[in-house]
């Protein structure tokens, strides 16, 4: 990772991304885009384990029918993401915004495939887990959509 | 006199206050797009459906009926935040294209669900008689997903505009328009 360090734009990856000024917003449209479909589809599984919307019941088919959507989109979002990273990769290590959204994006991934999968894949989901289950992802994935955006607005560190 | 409201909105004491404030500005502003993860979902799930490409295992009037309360209120939510955004600054969006456009999209969604309300949302059950999903359905949907990519687009594009003046003193002339103003000879 040594090509990394530097602040930006010292290192040659960072200069390639910031050469053109398109590239940042595209990126940033593929990653909004990106996570209203890849949380919108979670959290649709999870509204309906709170039993708001569908009944709980219908969460294991609900994940059935979204889960490739839900998949490829967290692909995009990543992607697009990590390539905004790179843009200025100091800048947001030292971010204090940035180090909360990938610690709470790093357990909402696990969480979404061992426990989410778990509880709305089985047919027998026990109301109260249900609840639980959809209120933990909702309030990840919205952690991590709000922090990242406050990464704009937390004061700058170590002068990145 | 557009720009005299607008104007007179954002010289306002709430306006002032919230467009200035440290945290509640970008509080509403995470509001905001969290409720693009939290209801957008529903629009594309709910296309989807009217397409035919996903959730087959419902029917479209569960689909569309189910969702349909909480899709309003994510509607309300995420346009009472967009009005505190939009308006706190309103004299400086008054001269944003993307902001324009956005509002033009916005308005052709709304005319987008009266168009298709009698023969789409509000006649699922016919839709789901109808042996294949017939075509105004999917037009509905094709549109819908259209237009709401478009307002996200242009949404996020509003904060890149920098105005009519510093816009010109960014961007350096290009050096076809240099030539044409007689900077570089020919």
């Amino acid at each position: 990772m040594l090509f990394l360090q530097g602040a930006p734009p010292t290192n040659p990856v960072s200069a390639v991304l910031n050469s053109a000024e398109w590239i940042f917003p595209t990126c940033e449209i593929f990653h909004i885009v990106g996570f209203g479909i890849a949380i919108g589809t979670i959290a649709v599984v999870d509204l309906s384990l709170l039993g708001l919307g569908f009944k709980q019941k219908a969460a294991t088919r609900l994940r059935k029918d979204t889960a490739l959507w839900t998949l490829t989109a967290l692909v995009v979002v990543l992607t697009a993401g990590f390539v905004l990273f790179l843009t200025s990769p100091l800048h947001y290590l030292y971010n204090s915004a940035f180090q909360l959204k990938m610690t709470t994006l790093f357990l909402a991934i696990i969480f979404n495939y061992t426990v989410h999968r778990k509880v709305a894949s089985s047919e027998i989901v026990s109301p109260g887990a249900g609840i639980l289950v959809g209120a933990a992802s909702l309030a990840l994935w919205l952690t991590v959509v709000a922090s990242g955006l406050f990464i704009a607005f937390v004061p700058e560190a170590g002068g990145y | 006199m557009v720009y005299e409201f607008m104007h007179w909105l954002a010289q306002r004491d709430w306006a002032m206050d919230f467009a200035g404030s440290a945290w509640f500005y970008p509080a509403v502003l995470a509001t905001h797009l969290c409720c693009i993860a939290a209801f957008g979902g529903m629009i594309l799930v709910t296309n989807l459906r009217l397409l035919g490409w996903g959730l087959t295992d419902f029917s479209i009037s569960d689909v569309v009926g189910k969702l349909r309360p909480w899709k309003r209120l994510g509607a309300v939510i995420m346009l009472t935040a967009g009005f505190l955004l939009g308006g706190s600054e309103a004299d400086k969006y008054y001269p944003n294209p993307y902001f324009w456009t956005k509002m033009a999209l916005l308005i052709l969604i709304a005319i987008h669900g009266l168009a298709f309300r009698p023969s789409v949302y509000l006649n699922t059950a016919a839709l789901d008689r109808a042996p294949v999903p017939p075509a105004r359905a999917k037009l509905a949907a094709a549109l819908s997903l259209i237009l709401w990519i478009g307002v996200v687009c242009m949404g996020r594009l509003i904060g890149y505009y920098e105005g009519p003046v510093s816009a010109k003193q960014a961007a350096p002339a290009s050096s076809s328009q240099q030539v044409a103003s007689g900077i570089i000879p020919q």
